[in-house]
């Protein structure tokens, strides 16, 4: 298993102890083409001692278009992100898009991990003072409407309850708690590995169509 | 004189820019050389995002002191310019995605090399693109998009047209991860990498 920072914490309850797991930092997904290159890296390392290698990412700005393991098959949630992997399937992402495009999401990866506007937020008052911190802050959030916590039932979930409503309350967003699932998860770990996911034999290239053709 | 006018964008310093502007023209200087200081201090900033030292909100106040001093600049610049437009162009980002910083430099380059925009927002669904076209009869479609969620809408807002009979429109695609790829599987005409593309693409289609 290689994962992201954020997601590897939604896995590491359901991931048995025989499976190797490698975890990458979080910060890589703003660089598409950064994170296609550690990728390929930790994929060329892993699959000398593995058969087949999963990848807790989605299609993340296409960072894994382009990807490869030459004696390993590699398996990616058909997500486009992480976003679905946290609330159980690519449906119900398409659900809370459709009921609110402008959600900004977190998890407890994410709050932990802290690349979030609200994190930078802090350090945009120390270099600006705080109203000018203030009016950024808004105007990148200026489309946004929603601030939903996904509760993907792992964790004591009081403490970051609170953090998102705070947050929503300073920054003018409407709170919400969305149910996650581990359905996706799970599945991944203990298969079956149906349309869910894009299985790529040895050998053979991630493509965009094999996220989009199925 | 125009590095104090890059020194206060790069700084955020939004007042002093603005005053700084309305100086500079007073005294003299081309509308189209403090341009070039607003781009040369986007390049910086840009540079600053691209390393970490910058964050997205400091874009963003950097994108509202551009549209800010193009508002001053804009008057000035029409006089000089030729008053015929070159055509007119439909723009939005496409429905499920709610990214606009890119959409706006898009449409504030379009603006200035002569066309008429008309900028439809974010979360655009197919039928407003389709509505938007038929009102205005514009010729040409931007579609923005941040999100690898945007291109299905994409595809459905280019297949809308279609289907709508709007046929001899063309429509351009731009934003995050978008290629050769990406464009065949929307079926849009052209994809542009950045604004200066976008307005290639459309001038030679005007």
């Amino acid at each position: 298993m290689i994962a992201c920072a954020t997601v590897i914490e939604d896995m590491l309850p359901l991931l048995p102890e025989d499976v190797p797991h490698e975890v990458l930092d979080f910060g890589l997904h703003i660089n598409p083409a950064e994170l296609k290159k550690v990728l390929q890296e930790k994929i060329n390392e892993a699959s000398r001692d593995a058969d087949v290698l999963l990848l807790g990412y989605g299609l993340c700005s296409m960072a894994v278009v382009g990807l490869q393991a030459t004696t390993a098959a590699l398996v990616i949630p058909r997500t486009d992100d992480c976003i679905a992997i946290f609330l159980g399937s690519c449906n119900a992402y398409k659900v809370e898009t459709k009921k609110e495009p402008g959600t900004y999401y977190l998890t407890k990866g994410w709050i932990e991990v802290g690349d979030t506007p609200f994190e930078e937020h802090k350090k945009l008052i120390e270099k600006f003072g705080e109203a000018k911190a203030e009016r950024m802050t808004r105007l990148m959030l200026k489309n946004y409407k929603r601030l939903a916590l996904i509760n993907t039932g792992q964790y004591e979930i009081e403490r970051y309850r609170a953090y998102t409503r705070e947050t929503a309350e300073k920054f003018g967003l409407r709170f919400e708690e969305i149910e996650g699932s581990p359905d996706l998860v799970r599945k991944m770990l203990f298969g079956p590995w149906d349309d869910e996911f894009v299985v790529v034999p040895p050998g053979e290239t991630v493509t965009y169509q094999s996220f989009t053709q199925h | 004189m125009s590095q104090k006018l890059i020194d206060a964008i790069t700084g955020m310093r939004e007042e002093d820019a603005l005053a700084i502007t309305n100086e500079l023209l007073d005294s003299g200087v081309a509308p189209v050389d403090i341009l070039n200081a607003c781009k040369e201090a986007m390049e910086v900033i840009g540079k600053r995002f691209e390393s970490g030292e910058s964050f997205i909100p400091e874009l963003m106040l950097a994108g509202e002191m551009m549209s800010a001093i193009s508002d001053v600049l804009k008057p000035r610049m029409a006089e000089e310019a030729a008053t015929e437009k070159l055509g007119k162009i439909v723009v939005g980002t496409v429905q499920g995605d709610i990214h606009d910083i890119a959409k706006d430099i898009v449409s504030f380059m379009l603006d200035l090399n002569g066309f008429e925009v008309t900028d439809l927002g974010v979360d655009v669904p197919p039928a407003k693109f389709v509505e938007a076209v038929k009102q205005t009869g514009a010729r040409i479609v931007g579609l923005s998009g941040f999100l690898t969620l945007a291109f299905d809408p994409m595809k459905e807002t280019v297949a809308a047209l279609k289907s709508a009979g709007l046929t001899d429109v063309k429509v351009m695609i731009g934003g995050g991860q978008i290629d050769e790829n990406i464009r065949q599987y929307t079926g849009a005409d052209a994809y542009g990498k950045d604004a200066m593309a976008a307005v290639a693409i459309a001038k030679s289609w005007a």
